[in-house]
């Protein structure tokens, strides 16, 4: 094993992994004049919704409900995808009024369902060229 | 909107929509002998010459730099402005409408909107969406549709057969259509055990690639060669996207779209006799007639189940088999939905042909979002 590889996130920004209690948490915006919140972060520190840039950074709710999904049968075009075909995608509504796609783990894919419990976790999502392996956020069923 | 003056369609152009690949034996044809073919042949339809096209609009997608310039140097080079669209989906209806705002606001008398396509061979960059998201394997369309597809199903109770009951109609239409890429109907068992490409989706719930040529003249009504039955550009709109979450719903870019357009034409959904809706998936058709105002949330499964949209129905939908049956070369789709609507008006349709048609809508929407309606008028 070589100790200069690395475990990096996907992009920085998008998590943080201990958050007020401890635990991984989506980092979104909400706008300070009207309500709304974001995720990702808006990188141009504009609210979409009212153009405001009054934003606060939050930590997103850790569960939600699929609002909707699908399991993808092909290999998607231009190789930046590395994990296995098929794979599942969710819409995943937080209590905060937003929905967040994500990769859906630990779950028969034949089993999602609308509806049904999720949470956040970060897992890994491939090793990059240089061997390092890249984490991302994904969903997986709520342990109730 | 200002008051314009009328805008006419003065004649149309579209080639076979097919693989110009070069394998199994087909040829090998470019976007510039696409598009060209389509343009010459609308010069032919309008009974115009080239020096007659006082500006062009011209939408494709992957074709690259000045792809307008080298399809239109293959009919003419006079010197008139060309410009190039790139609006996804929604080109060539985006080009069509510079055209009609053209020619309505007295600029020029006689304008060519141009649509084309020779989509990339092998895996296309999906420039739409950021790179960590395409690692995330976000960027495969037809999943974006599949989860659409499941918030439907979940609305309204529509099944994998009220999909595959779309593919059916549009299949057996577009067996009328010497045009289309595919000609040879399917049935709803052979939808349903099509293979699956995103769940709840199935292969055959998909439109087919294809490349293609389209091309539309617009004038003013003086500059016709000939007075016999004149199709008038009664709406053209364009509306992209509108802020909207589970919290602040926003207005759908579709409906304003559609809701545009009417107002434009002074019409209202009851007057179309005949819909060119949006197909790339065979769901999306089905909410796409709720969404343009052709019926209510929910209803257009039984509508379709009732042969509401049949050749034969009350609001024959994608007469000429859609994008289902057609292809979809991206630039050159839009156009083709409304060269089928001015077919029809015309009773040019053939054995598609719908009785009396004497109105009706092109939509086309995608990436963007953009969605962009055309009604023609008798």
């Amino acid at each position: 094993m070589s100790d200069t590889k690395k475990t990096i996130p996907l992009r920085e920004g998008l998590w943080t992994d201990k958050g007020h209690d401890g635990t991984p948490h989506l980092l979104g915006h909400r706008c300070l004049n009207c309500g709304e919140v974001f995720f990702p972060q808006k990188e141009n520190g504009t609210c979409t919704n009212c153009h405001s840039t009054k934003l606060e950074l939050i930590e997103l709710s850790r569960k939600g409900k699929v609002f909707a999904f699908s399991v993808v049968m092909l290999r998607p075009p231009g190789g930046y995808y590395r994990g296995d075909v098929p794979y599942a995608l969710a819409n995943v509504e937080l209590p905060e009024g937003i929905v967040v796609e994500g990769l859906v783990t630990d779950i028969n894919q034949d089993d999602i369902k609308v509806g049904m419990e999720m949470e956040l976790t970060i897992d890994k999502l491939h090793d990059d060229d240089e061997g390092n392996t890249l984490m991302t956020y994904k969903f997986r069923p709520s342990a109730a | 909107m200002k008051k314009m003056r009328e805008v006419v369609v003065a004649g149309v152009g579209i080639t076979k929509f097919d693989s110009y690949d070069g394998e199994k034996g087909r040829p090998v044809r470019e976007f510039y002998d696409l598009g060209s073919e389509a343009i010459q042949k609308a010069l032919d339809d309008a009974g115009m010459e080239w020096k007659d096209i006082q500006a062009a609009f011209c939408g494709s997608v992957y074709c690259g730099t000045g792809s307008g310039h080298q399809a239109i140097q293959k009919v003419g080079l006079t010197g008139i402005p060309i410009v190039n669209i790139e609006n996804a989906c929604s080109s060539g209806i985006s080009a069509l409408r510079l055209a009609y705002q053209m020619v309505g606001a007295e600029i020029y008398d006689c304008v060519i909107a141009a649509g084309f396509e020779q989509m990339p061979r092998g895996p296309i960059q999906s420039t739409a969406w950021p790179v960590w998201q395409r690692q995330m394997g976000f960027n495969v369309q037809p999943a974006d549709y599949a989860m659409k597809t499941v918030r439907y199903m979940e609305e309204t109770g529509a099944t994998e057969e009220d999909f595959a009951r779309v593919s059916v109609k549009n299949r057996k239409n577009g067996a009328l259509n010497p045009n289309a890429r595919m000609q040879k109907p399917v049935t709803i068992e052979e939808v349903l055990s099509s293979r699956m490409i995103a769940k709840p989706l199935r292969f055959l719930n998909a439109c087919p690639l294809a490349d293609g040529g389209t091309a539309v003249i617009v004038c003013s009504r003086d500059k016709l060669k000939s007075q016999n039955k004149v199709v008038t550009v009664a709406a053209a709109a364009l509306v992209t996207g509108i802020y909207g979450s589970p919290r602040i719903p926003g207005e759908d870019h579709v409906t304003k779209s559609a809701n545009e357009a009417f107002e434009m034409a002074g019409l209202g959904p009851e007057d179309m006799d005949v819909v060119q809706a949006y197909d790339t998936m065979s769901p999306g058709e089905l909410w796409d007639l709720e969404k343009l105002g052709f019926c209510k949330k929910g209803e257009a499964p039984r509508l379709l189940r009732e042969g509401h949209f049949d050749l034969s129905g009350k609001l024959p939908v994608n007469t000429d088999g859609g994008l289902m049956s057609r292809g979809h070369p991206l630039g050159a789709t839009a156009l083709a939905q409304v060269i089928e609507i001015y077919r029809q008006i015309r009773g040019e349709a053939g054995p598609r042909q719908v009785a009396d048609a004497k109105a009706g809508l092109a939509h086309a929407m995608g990436a963007g979002p953009n969605s962009g309606v055309i009604i023609l008028k008798r």
